[in-house]
């Protein structure tokens, strides 16, 4: 049934190398589309005593944009993005120490942040800490005729009267992080919603095939 | 039972939730109460001040006068700016505003923008040369929670009691003549009411918390609510969730119409407050 399921949903074709850059303990380069982002992981790491947590490990997600000057909309990012990794990733494991995700923007045609959520995971991944569950980003547009586009192109979004961003875990596929923008009725959000649930598989099986290609034990 | 929450916050916390109860004796879908005020600063030319349980933001308007983008010639501007002094926690520390103020002030602003209640033309006088700056000062004066609530709150009551000056411009001498004694009121269309949760991973199953304070912020997860739900008019317009524990559908459901509820009662409120003000 999944597997019918799936035909009917098309993600934009992705790309990924994983530990692209040599010195950091895990890296990724993933385009979806025609955006690119780059994601770095370091830690457990030694951190300053003033941030250091007693439970968990403290989480640094630095957000370069391309344009190289900082602004609200990137703290927002990192917010998102932070926010997202804490859920995800195993922190009591590692008290009184801190993981930095840096993340450089490559090229940005549409749908920046998901792809930067996926691309933080499969760094995550590489970087073999332990993590509770992996994340799937998924977008969707809702476009004037009211119909819901899954992993819309720029000229979509751009047209778009609202899209809407989900991030689902790989367990129970439980919505971790979403966002909006635009107005939209409560039928469209739950349909989007459910519509990307089952997109989001398309992603955890790229990641799996990801994987399997770098690993030679499993694969 | 004060030693015992500062020695043992998560066992506290989890020992109320347990027995269906929140540590200041709220039920986990009921709201604090809200007091609200129009016109509280007299030297803005819109203001309110909002008290949500112990959380107050008062949120002032200054108009200005300036020349459009040359790309949106017909556009005028609306500038929201979100502050978080240490006075209002200690929390935070002085200096340029924390990544929280600014992720506060970008989720305020990106709800004011897509729920369309402002249509930045009327603050256009004349095309290309002269339109309204509205600057949107809101500053918290203490932190206990659902901040972002109570910023869209106090600053949509602000928005709705402002009226703009009649203005007279020259196009020949580029005369300006601002006449304070005709005002008309800005024209506000729908009034998107945010509500804030946080999901708390209990043993048995998550349980999501309405309005929650600074406390069970701290015990979700940390900085602010995990999920912010926006109604404007019977249509969503933003929903933000960060973090947090997750949702399973039925549960999200849920907490949508709880929002929508909630939505109606605010709206009530801003309503009667400014009714009120105007009548005086």
């Amino acid at each position: 049934m999944v597997e019918e399921d799936l035909k009917d949903f098309k993600l934009k074709p992705m790309k990924c190398e994983l530990n692209f850059l040599n010195k950091s303990d895990g890296s990724a380069i993933l385009a979806q589309g025609e955006t690119v982002v780059l994601v770095s992981v370091n830690g457990p790491l030694d951190i300053k005593s003033t941030s250091q947590n007693m439970e968990k490990a403290t989480l640094e997600v630095i957000f370069s944009s391309k344009g190289g000057k900082p602004t609200v909309s990137d703290r927002f990012k990192e917010n998102v993005i932070r926010q997202t990794c804490e859920t995800a990733i195993f922190g009591c494991l590692y008290p009184r120490t801190g993981i930095t995700i840096t993340i450089q923007e490559l090229e940005d045609y549409g749908g920046l942040l998901p792809t930067t959520i996926n691309c933080t995971c499969l760094a995550l991944l590489n970087s073999g800490l332990a993590m509770r569950h992996v994340v799937a980003a998924v977008g969707c547009a809702l476009d004037e005729a009211g119909n819901l586009i899954i992993d819309p192109t720029n000229d979509q979004i751009q047209t778009a009267t609202a899209t809407m961003y989900f991030v689902f875990d790989s367990r129970e596929k439980n919505l971790v992080t979403g966002f909006s923008t635009g107005t939209f009725g409560e039928g469209v959000y739950d349909e989007a919603l459910e519509r990307c649930r089952a997109a989001s598989d398309l992603v955890f099986n790229f990641y799996r095939d990801i994987v399997a290609s770098y690993c030679n034990v499993i694969g | 039972m004060e030693e015992y929450k500062v020695l043992q916050p998560f066992k506290y916390f989890n020992d109320h939730i347990s027995v269906n109860v929140r540590p200041d004796g709220r039920k986990f879908d009921q709201q604090r109460s809200i007091k609200l005020n129009a016109n509280s600063v007299n030297t803005a030319d819109a203001s309110s001040l909002i008290k949500c349980g112990k959380t107050s933001v008062v949120c002032g308007i200054s108009l200005e006068l300036a020349t459009p983008k040359a790309e949106e010639p017909d556009n005028g501007f609306l500038v929201t700016n979100v502050e978080l002094l240490p006075l209002c926690s200690s929390k935070f520390k002085p200096g340029p505003p924390s990544d929280y103020a600014q992720v506060v002030n970008n989720t305020v602003n990106d709800i004011l923008k897509n729920s369309k209640c402002i249509d930045l033309k009327d603050l256009c006088i004349v095309s290309d040369k002269l339109a309204w700056v509205l600057y949107c000062d809101i500053a918290c004066l203490e932190y206990d929670g659902s901040i972002i609530d109570a910023c869209l709150a106090t600053l949509m009551t602000s928005l709705k009691t402002l009226s703009l000056p009649h203005v007279i411009y020259d196009i020949e001498t580029e005369e300006i003549k601002v006449d304070v004694n005709i005002r008309h009121p800005l024209k506000v269309t729908g009034l998107p009411v945010a509500t804030s949760f946080v999901i708390y991973q209990s043993p048995d199953s998550n349980v999501a918390l309405m309005d929650p304070t600074s406390f069970e912020e701290e015990m979700c997860g940390g900085n602010g609510a995990n999920l912010v739900v926006c109604w404007n008019q019977g249509l969503l317009c933003g929903i933000h969730k960060f973090g947090g524990a997750t949702l399973g559908t039925d549960g999200h459901k849920k907490l949508l119409n709880v929002a929508k509820e909630r939505s109606k009662t605010i709206e009530e409120v801003i309503n009667t407050c400014i009714a009120n003000e105007t009548s005086e």
